[in-house]
């Protein structure tokens, strides 16, 4: 047992560190996708501290990558939760679907500039009719020539709005049972036929978009492994995105609590006792859930069932949502009157537990695939 | 970075869990609170306990002991709480580790680990702490033992009879008003350091008691959803059956991580960051572990509610541990206290701080 960095690990962190304390000043603020502005402002933060080799770090160095394990991951989330930074750009679960599937032209081709962050993705699985049930998409990708024409709606694309491509969930083999007709696609958003309309959220966010497709031609080369694999590389990709560690999700709860820590410890905020208890409930919380996923983070290559994402999304988001309602009771009256920021920080939350598979979806899976409980 | 057990402590676990399953078995032997089977080992239990070398495990080679890690000592203490073994080891333990940190004689501590003397630990009348006094102290998981012994004084008191005690798995009894004459120990403080790691080491012990508990409580309850059928299907397959029982896995899988990261850190870090540690991970687990067991209970219904069926055996246990060297509420308010105070609250965290 042994938490500790390997000294290339320490060397690691170290670097970043220092990288953090001169180029972090500039990129505070750049953290959300409210106007076209912060938009702007964060994707030139993805792209400073993809610039410096941050982004991507556990994927191949041929690709844009360090080539590191997958606890360099943990490292980077680590320290931009410790730094109070903004978090990474949630790219993991893409790039790991096409490093570990598409084939080495489709890889040269486009993770240099996934990883770079100078094109940014979306993802195209959930449509109207198939949310939590992901298999009964309809989107059609028909097979034409060198050539597969698609038709069809996807929505809660996020960041489709200003994405240069998109990672396709669709329809090939309509003759096939329904999991096993799916393939994954790279579509360039600015193919004819390509047309987005923007999602206000509830919390005023604008990260997400509905995406309609009118017969886009996508290149027969732009298939990601083979026709009929797209249930598997979504599932793969579902294992890193449900992982917190990826997602950047321990830097952002880490963030948060900072701030309300400093809040509370300079009398910006005045907390009651009862308040700075759940604070520090909050803060048991985030730290346990920073050491479990440090733990699933050192252990993956050894899940077996590749749920362990579950668990962690289901800790994370029991995690997360408390911690906002206590930031909501800090923020005191000015959580209902004044300026939306705290409301709208707190409402976010509650998407956490819909959003990647809902929560009723990631018990299910644990009950199933851990705990190995009958099917209904 | 390796976060995990390795080989050489895969193996221990499972003797261990061998021995502890054993000495277990003898226990449910209560059909009704009023003939539940003593909580007090007899010799040929402890015997094999000693032989084991539990009690000598983390003492020093020269207090006669094994000089074990932290994690090697959770890993027994998990299946101890995996089997609700009554056999007092981790009272035990602990009481060895506080008197070694006050630096008791070599002799003393060498019957300790050999199971020739039995002692227990001296905490607060409400558990949250070691005991500075003996004046309302309590001696915890003191079933057989002969003694407690309060360190500031070096004062050795003999016991009481147990006290009424939620954990039917263990004694809680008074202290005799009076030292044993003229037993007293001459013991030096120790500094803030060892102190702190006295207190990490303690906490990450009960982390694991915690954790063993409600594993076996998810466990248990798992094997009943698997077999119990209503409405023609095993309850395992119900949906909101399922969701119950998941969420205990998650909660079972964070106290775990938890756990390992206590126990590597009362080793590996300074006093100040391993007590610190080792305080989040036991407020976790206590309220945790209460969940988890409640969980059980729920999925085995009525039968969940009798006195036959464990559940409630470890629902107690859970209760019980929480409360010992401080339940969540008073870990959380340290936290609050040293963490989370502004300038009005001034004074309160250094008051908080030496308290604990």
């Amino acid at each position: 047992m042994d938490f500790s960095d390997a000294p290339a690990v320490a060397d690691f962190r170290a670097g970043l560190r220092a990288w953090l304390r001169d180029h972090l000043d500039e990129h505070r603020d750049a953290s959300g996708y409210e106007s076209a502005e912060s938009v702007e402002r964060t994707l030139r933060w993805h792209r400073a501290l993809a610039g410096a080799g941050y982004v991507g770090v556990s994927l191949p160095a041929a690709y844009g990558g360090r080539g590191l394990p997958d606890i360099y991951e943990a490292v980077v989330n680590e320290e931009l939760a410790a730094a109070a930074a903004p978090p990474p750009p949630p790219i993991g679960h893409i790039a790991h679907a096409i490093a570990d599937f598409a084939d080495e032209d489709l890889k040269a081709r486009v993770l240099p500039g996934l990883v770079g962050c100078e094109e940014v993705w979306c993802q195209g699985f959930s449509e109207p009719g198939a949310g939590s049930d992901l298999a009964g998409i309809s989107t059609t990708a028909t097979p034409d020539g060198d050539r597969f024409v698609v038709n069809g709606q996807k929505i809660w694309t996020s960041g489709a709005m200003w994405s240069r491509r998109c990672l396709l969930l669709a329809r090939t083999e309509t003759d096939l049972p329904r999991h096993r007709g799916l393939s994954m696609l790279v579509v360039d958003m600015e193919t004819p036929g390509v047309d987005r309309r923007e999602i206000v959220l509830a919390s005023g966010s604008r990260e997400f978009a509905e995406v309609f497709f009118d017969d886009v031609a996508v290149p027969a080369a732009d298939l990601i492994g083979e026709r009929g694999q797209g249930w598997r590389i979504a599932m793969h990709m579902l294992a890193y995105e449900r992982g917190p560690a990826d997602m950047g999700w321990v830097g952002r709860l880490g963030r948060v609590l900072a701030g309300a820590r400093d809040d509370v410890r300079s009398g910006r905020v005045t907390a009651d006792a009862p308040l700075r208890h759940r604070l520090a409930a909050a803060a048991v919380d985030v730290q346990v859930m920073q050491w479990h996923v440090t733990r699933s983070l050192a252990n993956r290559a050894a899940d077996s069932t590749g749920s362990g994402g579950s668990v962690d999304k289901l800790l994370a988001t029991r995690v997360e949502q408390n911690l906002y309602r206590v930031t909501a009771d800090l923020a005191g009256p000015s959580f209902t009157v004044g300026p939306s920021g705290p409301f709208a920080d707190y409402l976010w939350s509650r998407a956490q537990s819909i959003y990647g598979g809902t929560q009723q979806i990631q018990r299910q899976i644990v009950a199933q695939r851990v705990l190995g409980l009958p099917r209904g | 970075m390796d976060i995990q057990l390795s080989a050489e402590q895969r193996a221990f676990r499972e003797s261990c869990g061998k021995l502890a399953a054993d000495l277990a078995a003898r226990w449910h032997l209560g059909r009704g609170p009023h003939d539940v089977a003593s909580a007090v080992p007899d010799e040929a239990a402890w015997s094999r306990v000693a032989e084991a070398g539990w009690l000598a495990l983390r003492l020093r080679e020269e207090n006669g002991g094994a000089g074990a890690s932290v994690v090697d000592v959770t890993v027994l203490v998990e299946q101890l709480g995996y089997h609700a073994v009554a056999a007092p080891v981790l009272g035990t333990v602990i009481a060895a580790e506080q008197l070694q940190t006050w630096q008791a004689p070599p002799g003393l501590l060498q019957e300790i680990a050999e199971g020739a003397v039995r002692v227990a630990p001296a905490l607060d009348r409400d558990l949250t702490g070691f005991a500075g006094t003996a004046a309302e102290a309590l001696a915890w998981d003191a079933a057989g033992a002969e003694m407690a012994v309060i360190p500031t004084s070096g004062a050795v008191h003999g016991l009481g009879g147990p006290l009424p005690f939620t954990d039917l798995t263990r004694e809680v009894r008074p202290l005799d008003g009076r030292p044993v004459d003229p037993s007293s120990l001459t013991l030096t403080a120790p500094g803030d350091d060892a102190a702190a790691r006295l207190d990490a080491f303690a906490l990450s012990l009960l982390t694991a008691d915690l954790l063993g508990t409600m594993q076996s409580a998810l466990d248990a309850a798992l094997d009943h959803a698997r077999t119990r059928v209503q409405f023609g299907a095993p309850i395992g397959s119900f949906q909101a059956v399922q969701q119950l029982l998941a969420d205990s896995h998650v909660l079972v899988e964070a106290t775990r991580s938890a756990s390992y990261y206590a126990a590597w850190a009362a080793d590996a870090l300074d006093g100040r960051a391993a007590s610190r540690a080792a305080r989040t991970a036991k407020a976790f687990a206590s309220r945790s572990a209460v969940e988890v067991c409640e969980n059980a209970v729920q999925v085995f219904g009525g039968i969940g509610m009798t006195w036959e069926a464990p559940a409630h055996v470890r629902l107690r246990r859970a209760h019980a541990d929480r409360r010992v060297l401080g339940d969540e509420h008073h870990h959380q308010g340290v936290i609050a206290d040293t963490e989370f105070s502004g300038p009005a609250d001034a004074g309160r965290a250094e008051a908080d701080l030496s308290r604990s």
